[in-house]
């Protein structure tokens, strides 16, 4: 855990980019692989618990998260303003590490968090991007794509459907996603079918982030993992993803 | 010159400190972070006869000020720790003392044998688990001094009693009676949360321990009341997040405090708690615990 540290920075910006969903930017120098998460924090003890969040994008001068207002936590994130002071505690989690060849990302829903980081360190990677309702930050995604395809479930904006139709991985070296349960359990049976290496980066509540609590332990063929330290990045042919 | 030292039974700790088990491993993730042996000492993960894979998720559920959680005893089971977990505590210089849970009477002291042969610091009987099946042998004085009796008799070791926080004195004589070296007092509190979008229980056992600032108040009390009635020494846990918690649970008579949640809030809480004692040692101008010790009492 290299580096790992408590940091107070200041935000610049926290604009609701999607109804409930906030692009929070914030001053200051830190590192992240793909897909390694901050535990965030902006309050004293309630809620009592800092909040998970992978990297969304990060500069020399600053870092963000993308995230959904879901409950306390992410209300109390999604009221701070411009020059208030986060804490931030990582970076945590192992991360994605990029294979060679041709890649795909895939991201659901707020799953998409981590894939715009990870695009641009990658480089030259197919982005698959799938929403609810009307897509959003897709901008942000086209110039670090070098192919983008959208799809929205309701069909305002982009190809109506779920990210997941008509996905084929054979061109693919390797594949990587986040995104709710069924869209990563429906991947993991394409790719699996198809032998191409899926990674998926997953989410579970948590105390810690570090390893010690076991509150987000996910069961895989060797056993019970935890999310924070043995994740967020698993291969997704060792996961059990019907318990 | 203050000493922060605490006696417990035959166990002299460098100071009150202590990391609560289940918070805090097999300290192998706060060593990461910072000099773990700077603790007064480190209960381990509660440790059983075979490996355990402990609950299904969701786990973990916050409440205001406090948390839920339905572990279920995850762990590597005593030959692994034995094997690998002590070896490199016991490298690190930390006073580690072994959590135990059996499943009954008979598997704590198989459990404590081995562990009485070891270089473990001292033993905790883990008598209140509210994550597991079965009965909770800590709620019944009979039960509780049978295990601890059954125990002490294999135990080299110094013996500390985890006990439930509904535990009562009955419970807490029967323990001292048994010769236990000090009462842990408490585990979390069996509470429940219900998902009102599924209209079913939040955990798949139904119920769970609560931990953290929002039992703080209750925990001090049952420390308080177990100082008028005991005369071994009392490890006082519940909410203990800042050392102005601890100095409370110093004055209400505790001999040392446990850190648990806090941990979680951040990860350097109890170390800092050692610093904060230090400092209030220094300008209350104390020369040991033991004159502020009880003195609400």
């Amino acid at each position: 855990m290299d580096g790992l540290a408590v940091h107070s920075a200041p935000v610049l910006t926290n604009d609701e980019v999607a109804p409930g969903v906030f692009h929070l930017v914030v001053h200051g120098s830190f590192s992240a692989k793909p897909a390694q998460f901050y535990m965030l924090r902006a309050w004293q003890l309630d809620p009592l618990l800092g909040r998970p969040m992978s990297v969304f994008e990060r500069t020399e001068e600053q870092i963000s998260f993308l995230y959904e207002v879901r409950g306390r936590g992410t209300e109390l994130l999604s009221r701070l303003k411009s020059r208030d002071v986060l804490s931030l505690f990582g970076p945590l989690g192992n991360g994605w590490e990029r294979s060679t060849g041709r890649i795909a990302l895939i991201g659901g829903g707020c799953g998409i968090a981590p894939l715009l980081h990870t695009a641009k360190v990658f480089g030259e990677v197919d982005l698959y991007l799938g929403f609810r309702d009307r897509p959003f930050l897709v901008e942000m995604f086209a110039q670090a794509a070098t192919q983008l395809v959208v799809t929205s479930e309701t069909g305002d904006g982009a190809r109506k459907g779920v990210v997941t139709d008509g996905f084929d991985p054979v061109d693919y070296e390797a594949c990587y996603a986040c995104g709710p349960h069924g869209m990563l359990k429906t991947l993991a049976q394409i790719c699996n079918t198809a032998g191409v290496p899926l990674f998926v980066s997953l989410e579970e509540r948590m105390a810690c982030g570090i390893g010690a609590c076991l509150g987000c332990a996910v069961k895989t063929i060797e056993g019970t993992r935890r999310v924070c330290l043995d994740g967020p990045v698993f291969r997704a042919a060792e996961m059990l993803w019907d318990v | 010159m203050s000493n922060q030292s605490v006696q417990i039974g035959p166990l002299e700790l460098k100071n009150p400190v202590i990391a609560a088990s289940g918070t805090f491993g097999f300290a192998e993730e706060y060593a990461n972070l910072y000099n773990v042996s700077r603790l007064g000492a480190v209960c381990t993960k509660g440790l059983t006869l075979h490996p355990r894979e402990g609950n299904p998720p969701p786990r973990l559920w916050e409440t205001p000020c406090g948390l839920l959680n339905s572990i279920g005893l995850q762990n590597p089971g005593i030959d692994a720790f034995l094997q690998k977990e002590l070896p490199r505590m016991k490298s690190q210089e930390i006073v580690t003392v072994a959590n135990v849970w059996g499943e009954r009477p008979t598997e704590y002291v198989e459990i404590v044998e081995r562990l009485s042969e070891s270089a473990v610091d001292a033993v905790e009987l883990n008598l209140s688990c509210p994550n597991v099946r079965g009965e909770m042998l800590g709620q019944r004085a009979k039960t509780a001094g049978d295990v601890v009796r059954e125990t002490r008799r294999v135990c080299s070791k110094p013996l500390w009693v985890k006990l439930p926080p509904d535990a009562g004195s009955e419970v807490a004589w029967a323990v001292e009676e048994a010769c236990a070296d000090a009462v842990c007092a408490s585990n979390t509190f069996r509470a429940t949360a219900i998902d009102i979008e599924t209209s079913k229980p939040v955990f798949d056992r139904v119920f769970a321990g609560l931990s953290g600032p929002a039992i703080r108040p209750i925990a001090l009390r049952i420390v308080y009341e177990l100082v008028n009635i005991l005369d071994i020494p009392i490890i006082g846990i519940g909410g203990i997040t800042t050392w102005q918690d601890a100095v409370a649970f110093i004055m209400a008579g505790a001999t040392a405090v446990q850190v648990g949640t806090a941990n979680f809030i951040a990860p350097w809480s109890a170390v800092r708690i050692v610093e904060g004692l230090e400092e209030f040692m220094q300008h209350r101008r104390l020369n040991n615990w033991e004159e502020i010790r009880g003195c609400v009492h």
